[in-house]
This record gives structure tokens, C-alpha cells and sequence, in this order.
């Protein structure tokens, strides 16, 4: 990878390179060129000095011969002597000289110093050094004699020098003029040469200059413009994209860039650097937190391999919480996707992906309400099943009687003025929702029997909560009623269904039990009083028979049919609660283990009717009830040791009194024996509770049908 | 109905009653709460305005007041103007603070109209609003007025 980067990084300044490494070269070309001709310059300076002052000699030479010569007419020896001292100097010097340009070599310069001074170079200079030496020669034999220490010279000699000087002295100088002419024009040549070459060198240069000038600015704005695009493209992405992307480094911070989604799906303002962990503590409840933080670690590190921990993700579907403006806690679910982003074969950052899918998990959930829902409406069904249509049409209609009755009350708390009117309220509709539970019980009808129960513990905490029941009460109370009203609606549904799915076609219902022939046929009310009693049995841990003789129940006007139904399926509960005992208690106190409960119904003749209901229990604990009317703050301590037996047993139907250890949804709100009093005073009966300590309770009800 | 929460419903009452307090430094005390249903209608006063919610919940939720009610808020506002027209007005202040309310319980994910007033019949509740709708009976000073809150969570 690293090789690639590298390729890629030659590849992208290529050109670039090839220009400076040119210009590199150009430059140590032309400053070479320059170094040679500038040696050269200095040869050719020193060439032509040599050449001018080779022409100044050959002057000199003759001068020097016409002086010894005058000497020599005056017979001044001193003057002979210094003269041709002279001669020796620029004739040697002149030899010298012009044996350097000839052969090349070191000869004395012009300050005295020795000096290389190179052949000359050309076709004319080497003529004309030819030509020179054609002349020189000769006239250096002449001169010889007049040469050196052990000159002896005579006056011919001398003359036949003088003489070859003045013949010749024109030709030598011209000679040197042209030699010094020709250095001259090489010199020239090679300074244009060094002058065109330095052109050449600047141009290249220049060129270098502009291709890489041009080069790199079109190179830089097409890498600006692709990295404006690529930024562009970015941004576009990340304003586009429905995901919140972003980058997250080893500090767990957020990236400088991210998509402009995050904040919205985070529900909160996201700035670059943020610290991730702290915006995610916000918003996720602590243990999904602490498993985050340790996924990400594992993700940072690089000991294991990102697929083999994805499945590991705690953030996947994760429920968030914030609160909303106003207030009110909103629940959204996110999804977090973490990918590593590797650097040379490093993790360096992760990419993280997070979704909004509210939409998607609320649709599972739904879908699995639906299935629940589906589930529980078969469970219900069959359930249902169990009972006589005709019952099950009774049912639906008192539940919905009993949910209108409840909606009544609740529109005409409009008129209660003091909290007394609304606990009233209160009370009145507990009772009817403990008459539902009741009857939901005895049916088998779970749903409803549960959902009653938990609207019982509502109101009840809200009555004994200490706080004045005001209008927000009624709010909530018509909440739990619109639950009841949407289970209600759902039961009503398929007892509807059932009751068009088995009709005859002359309109009369036939229980699908008993018309395939597998149970015989019974009296509904009796089995929903056997079945409640066993189910309450079964909870209780105890053991009972019930017995009941309820016939007469069938010729009994509806209303008060259902009336009576509706109190012994709240005696008959009663009984099991707080009368029946559990086979051990029984055994200690010499009793069978299994209890007895006897329901039934006595016509006296002349519309009089008896409805008893009896237990072979305990009978009614007054001690307890005392404590639990003081308890209740009822009665005070005082008031509860002085009211005799009886007067305290009296206080059973007042509503809130229970003896129950434990409320559940069975006993324990105080609600029962309300219902049972108001449903007795609802059909004009007498009561008469009847009760011996470990024996029994009686509960007695006279009461008379109008004509 | 389903769905509804009693914080739903308060958030819209919270609205009423924050707006008379602020007002007349008394607020409207939530009197009765019922549903619709069988005999039991919505109650429906002189002046009504109402809001239309679309999102996760959609239905309408509406504020009905009798005119002497709205004509003595006017009063307590100093309002010299108490034409008929200034009267649906105020109503249709109300249901905007319902809306504003709404807006800030149920966030960003609810859609709410601008309020809609209209001088109502006795019945004209009744008619329009779907059965189990609650009615919130509302009291301020000797007057009622009735909160209806029509809505169903869509998600």
C-alpha cells in the first residue's frame, strides 16, 4: 500500500520533476560552458596581450639594434653595453613568445610573471606564426652574435642585423598586428560563442521556468478544482445523505466533518471534536452505555477482526430519550454502525453510520402487538368457547353497560363541587369495574378481568393517595376507561363474530360446545361460580367444592337475575379469600381439607326469594376487621375497642375495608361487599350476615319480585 | 383513540388553562373529563376553534366556549372591540396556544394547522367528532368551556 502511495505521489508530480532535474542540468550545462569560456577568455586575454606586446618587441628589437649601431659611431661602451642587454631581454622575450604560440608553453607575461600561453588555434594564426617564423629565424641568426655574454660581434655583424631589421621590421610588425588581429577575433567568437550560449542557457531557463510556472498553476488549479469538487461532492453527500456520518478518532471524537442529518437524528447540536461518548451517556440508559464503550474499544483495537465483533453491537436498534421542548421525553430508536477505517495497515478512525429507524422498530413492535393482540384474541376465543353464547351475550352487554354507567358518572362529576362529591365519584365507578372484574373472572375473560384489576389499583391509589381528587383525576380515570372501552370493543368483536359464525339460519344460537355433543348441557351461571371458585382456589393454595342449587335463578326477572349473579360471584370470591382456609389450617383445626361453598337460590312462595351464600370457613375474623378499620383510619383506636362485635362486623360493606393481608386481584381493595350491598339495596333485598368463628359465614338475602 | 396518553391530553388543557391565567391571573380548572359515547355527547359551546394534527398522531382537537365566557375574557383584556369577529378571534387564540402547546410536547414530528373558528350550534360537536373522543370539561370563573380532543397516534 505504502509503494502504491509512493507510485502515486511520482506519478502525480512526474512532470514537475522532469522540469527541476532539466533545470538542474540546463543550469550546470550552461554555467560549465561558462567556466570553459571563461577560461578560454582568460587564455585569449592573455594571447592577445602577448601578440600587441610581440609587436611592441619587434619595434623594440630595431630600436635597440639603431641604438647600439649610434653607440657604436660614438664608442659608448656603457651605452653598447645597456643596449644590448636590452636586446638580449626582447629578443628572448619576443622568441619566447613566439615559440608559445606556436608549439604552446610557459613564457614570461607581461608583468613578469610566467604564464601559460596556449597554441593558436586557427588556419590564419598558424600561418601567420608560420609566416613569422619564416622571417624570424633569419633575422635571429643575425642577431645571434650580438647575443648573450659571450657576444663578439663585429661592426658587419651588427650592420647585417640593422640592415635585416629595417627590411624586415614592417613585415614582422604586421605580422603581429594580424596574429593580435586573429586572437582578437577568436576571442570575439568565443565571447559571442559564451554570449550565445548564456542566451541559450537564460532561455532555457526561462522556458524551464514558464513550463514548470505553467505546469504547476495548471496542475494546482486542476488539483484545486478536483479538490473543490471532491469537497463539493462531500459536502453534497454529507447534506444529502439521511444517515448521520461521521468519523470517530481514537479520542472518540467526532470528525470536523459530518452530515448535516446528525444533529437532527441525535436530537441534539453536534460540534466538530464533540466527545461522542458523552453525547451517547445522554441520550442511552447506562448499561447499553457501558456495553458501547467496550465495543468500541474492541473496535479501536486491533486484536480482533471487526467482523467477528459486529454481532456484538449494543447500539443496534438502541432506544434514546430526549426530551422535547416542552418537556415531554420523546423515544426514538437508533441504529449505530461502526466500520474501522484503516491508514498503512492502522486503524485510524471508525466510521460510524447512524439511522433513524423509529419507524421500523415501531412497525416490529406493532406487528408483534398484532401477533400478541392475534394471540390473545384466539386465547380469549377459546376461552369464550367455554361459555354459553347466550352468557357471553349477557356479558358483553353488562360490560357495556357498566363502561357506559362509568362514562355517566364521570360527565356528571361536572356537578361535584367538593372533593367528598368526586371520592364518591370514585367509589361509584370502582364499583362497577370490581362488578366487570367479577363477572370477567367468572367467564374466564383474562383480559378484561386483568385490565379492571389494574384500574382498580389505579383509582384506589388515587383515592387513597392523600391528595384532593380534583378534574386531573377524572382525566385519567376517562384514559382507563377508554383502554376498557378499546379491550371491550375487541371482546364485543368476536362474540359478535361467534354469535354470526354459529347461528342458525333461523336466527337461534347454539352453544358450539354443546352442539358437537362434548359437554352436556349445564346452567352457565353455576359453572362460572364453580370455575371462579376453583381458579381463586388454585391462586390461594386451597381446596373447595361448591354446591349449587340456582334454578330458580332462570325464572327470576334479567335484571335481577344479574344483579343476584353479579353478588355471588363477589360472595363466592369472598369466601375463598377470606373464609375457606388451606388444607393445613383446616387439618389443625379438625376440619376436612376441602372446604365447602353452597350457592343457592329459595322460592318462599308469593314472590318471596332467599339467595344464600355460605362457607364452612373461618367466619369473619372481628378482631382483624377492627384493626383493619383503624388501620384504614375508618375508626380510631378508641372508638374500634369500644364498638362491640357485632358493630364492627357491620362495617364489612363499607367501601375501602378489607381484611386481606395482601391485596391482589382477587381481594384486598375493599370493593366486594360494597357492590354486594348496593346490588342487594338495586333489587329492594334484606341482608343478614350470619358467621361463627371457624365454622362458617352466612350471607343472607330476602328479597321479593314484582308482579 | 388508542394510544392517547393522559399527558397528550393535558398538554392541550395545560394550554387553556395557562391562557386564562395568564389573562386573569386565574386559571381554568379542568371541571370534568368524559368520551363520547352512547348518550354522553360533546359538549359543545357558542364559539368554537380547533386545530388539525397530521404526523404521529392525526384528528383535531377543539376548544368550544360560550360567548358570554369569551365576551368577559375581552372584558378582562381591556378589548373595547367585542363584535362577533373579535370573539371567534379570541377562541381561535386559544386554539393556537393549544397548538403551540402541542407543538412543544409532541415535537417536531407532529404537523398542526393554523386554527379554524366558527360560531357553533349546541349539537355541532356531536356531529363531527368521532366516538370515544374526550371531552375535557374546563371552568373559569362561573363559565364552562369544553376541550375535545379528537386525535389517533398514526405510529
Amino acid at each position: 500500500m505504502a509503494t502504491t502511495a509512493q507510485r502515486s505521489v511520482f506519478a502525480r508530480y512526474r512532470n514537475i520533476i522532469f522540469a527541476v532535474i532539466l533545470f538542474i542540468v540546463a543550469d550546470a550545462l550552461v554555467i560549465g560552458i561558462n567556466f570553459y569560456g571563461t577560461f578560454k577568455a582568460n587564455e585569449s586575454a592573455v594571447s592577445i596581450n602577448l601578440s600587441g606586446r610581440q609587436r611592441m618587441l619587434s619595434q623594440r628589437t630595431t630600436k635597440v639594434l639603431l641604438f647600439v649601431m649610434y653607440y657604436q659611431a660614438n664608442n659608448d661602451e656603457a651605452g653598447i653595453e645597456r643596449t644590448l642587454k636590452e636586446l638580449d631581454l626582447v629578443v628572448n622575450l619576443f622568441d619566447t613568445t613566439l615559440k608559445g604560440f606556436r608549439d604552446g608553453d610557459t613564457v614570461t607575461g607581461g608583468d613578469g610573471k610566467k604564464v601559460f600561453l596556449t597554441q593558436v588555434d586557427t588556419d590564419l594564426s598558424r600561418k601567420i606564426v608560420d609566416d613569422a617564423y619564416i622571417i624570424w629565424n633569419p633575422y635571429l641568426d643575425r642577431l645571434r652574435p650580438l647575443l648573450g655574454n659571450n657576444r663578439n660581434f663585429t661592426q658587419a655583424h651588427l650592420e647585417a642585423a640593422v640592415s635585416y631589421a629595417r627590411d624586415k621590421n614592417l613585415d614582422v610588425l604586421r605580422l603581429m598586428n594580424d596574429l593580435t588581429s586573429d586572437l582578437e577575433m577568436v576571442a570575439n567568437n568565443r565571447a559571442n560563442t559564451l554570449r550565445w550560449v548564456l542566451v541559450f542557457g537564460f532561455f532555457v531557463a526561462l522556458g524551464n521556468f514558464i513550463y514548470t510556472v505553467v505546469f504547476s498553476m495548471r496542475n494546482l488549479i486542476a488539483s484545486d478544482t478536483e479538490l473543490a469538487a471532491a469537497r463539493e461532492e462531500t459536502v453534497e453527500i454529507l447534506s444529502t445523505v439521511r444517515e448521520g456520518l461521521f468519523l470517530l478518532d481514537k479520542e472518540r471524537k467526532v470528525g470536523s466533518q459530518f452530515s448535516s442529518s446528525l444533529p437532527q437524528i441525535l436530537r441534539r447540536e453536534i460540534n466538530p471534536g464533540a466527545d461522542f461518548m458523552a453525547i451517547l451517556q445522554g441520550i442511552v440508559e447506562q448499561k447499553v452505555f457501558a456495553a458501547a464503550d467496550d465495543y468500541i474499544e474492541l473496535l479501536l483495537g486491533d486484536r480482533v477482526k471487526e467482523a467477528l465483533v459486529t454481532s456484538l453491537n449494543p447500539l443496534t436498534n438502541v432506544r434514546i430519550s430526549v426530551q422535547s421542548q416542552g418537556g415531554s421525553v420523546q423515544e426514538n430508536y437508533l441504529s449505530f454502525a461502526f466500520n474501522r477505517v484503516l491508514e498503512q495497515g492502522k486503524i485510524s478512525h471508525l466510521l460510524v453510520t447512524v439511522q433513524d429507524v423509529t419507524e421500523q422498530v415501531v412497525l416490529a413492535q406493532q406487528l408483534e402487538q398484532s401477533k400478541n393482540q392475534a394471540k390473545k384474541e384466539v386465547e380469549a376465543l377459546l376461552q369464550l368457547l367455554n361459555n354459553d353464547f347466550g352468557t357471553l351475550q349477557q356479558f358483553i352487554s353488562n360490560v357495556g353497560l357498566a363502561l357506559a354507567k362509568i362514562n355517566e358518572e364521570l360527565s356528571l362529576a361536572q356537578d361535584a363541587e367538593r372533593n367528598k362529591d368526586r371520592q364518591h365519584t370514585i367509589n361509584t365507578i370502582l364499583r362497577v369495574v370490581h362488578g366487570v372484574k367479577g363477572e370477567a373472572a367468572a367467564l374466564g375473560v383474562d383480559t378484561l378481568e386483568a385490565y379492571a384489576h389494574q384500574c382498580e389499583l389505579d383509582m384506589i391509589a388515587m383515592r387513597e393517595g392523600g391528595e384532593e381528587i380534583t378534574g386531573k383525576h377524572m382525566v385519567r380515570i376517562s384514559v382507563l376507561l377508554e383502554g376498557f372501552y378499546e379491550r371491550y370493543s375487541s371482546l364485543a368483536d368476536i362474540v359478535e363474530h361467534f354469535g354470526r359464525g354459529f347461528s342458525g339460519q333461523d336466527g337461534a344460537v347454539a352453544n358450539p360446545v354443546s352442539a358437537a355433543g362434548a359437554a352436556p348441557q349445564t346452567n352457565p351461571i353455576v359453572d362460572q361460580i364453580t370455575s371462579l371458585a376453583q381458579r381463586i382456589a388454585k391462586d390461594q393454595n386451597k381446596q373447595v367444592e361448591v354446591s349449587c342449587l340456582l334454578e330458580n335463578l332462570q325464572t327470576l326477572p334479567p335484571k335481577v337475575a344479574s344483579d343476584l349473579q353479579g353478588i355471588s360471584i363477589q360472595l363466592v370470591r369472598n369466601a375463598l379469600v377470606h373464609g375457606i382456609e388451606t388444607p393445613a389450617e383446616r387439618a389443625a383445626r379438625q376440619k376436612p381439607e376441602t372446604g365447602v361453598v353452597c350457592v343457592w337460590c329459595e322460592y318462599l312462595g308469593n314472590r318471596n326469594y332467599d339467595f344464600i351464600v355460605r362457607d364452612d370457613g373461618r367466619g369473619i375474623v372481628v378482631d382483624r376487621l377492627r384493626e383493619s378499620l383503624v388501620n384504614s383510619g375508618h375508626l380510631s383506636r378508641e372508638d374500634a375497642a369500644r364498638l362491640s362485635d357485632q358493630e364492627i362486623a357491620g362495617r364489612i360493606f363499607r367501601p375501602g375495608i378489607s381484611t386481606a393481608e395482601i391485596a391482589n386481584r382477587d381481594a384486598g381493595h375493599g370493593i366486594g361487599l360494597d357492590i354486594v350491598l348496593e346490588k342487594v339495596n338495586s333489587i329492594n333485598g334484606r341482608l343478614l350476615v350470619k358467621s361463627r368463628p371457624d365454622r362458617f359465614t352466612e350471607f343472607h338475602i330476602h328479597f321479593s319480585v314484582a308482579a | 383513540m388508542s394510544n392517547v396518553t393522559e399527558k397528550d391530553i393535558r398538554s392541550f388543557v395545560d394550554a387553556v388553562s395557562g391562557y386564562f391565567y395568564q389573562i386573569s391571573e386565574e386559571q381554568a380548572e379542568i371541571n370534568a373529563a368524559f368520551l363520547v359515547e352512547g348518550e354522553i355527547s360533546a359538549t359543545t359551546f357558542d364559539l368554537t376553534g380547533y386545530i388539525t394534527l397530521s404526523g404521529n398522531f392525526s384528528g383535531r382537537v377543539y376548544f368550544s366556549a360560550p360567548r358570554v365566557m369569551v365576551t368577559r375574557l375581552l372584558l378582562i383584556m381591556g378589548e373595547a372591540d367585542r363584535s362577533e369577529e373579535r370573539l371567534l378571534d379570541a377562541v381561535g387564540e386559544i386554539a393556537n396556544t393549544i397548538a403551540g402547546n402541542a407543538r412543544k410536547h409532541f415535537g417536531e414530528n407532529m404537523e398542526i394547522s393554523v386554527p379554524v373558528t366558527a360560531a357553533t350550534e349546541h349539537d355541532w360537536l356531536q356531529s363531527v367528532v368521532s366516538p370515544r373522543s374526550y371531552v375535557i370539561l374546563v371552568k373559569w370563573k362561573q363559565y364552562k368551556a369544553s376541550v375535545v380532543v379528537d386525535i389517533q397516534r398514526t405510529r
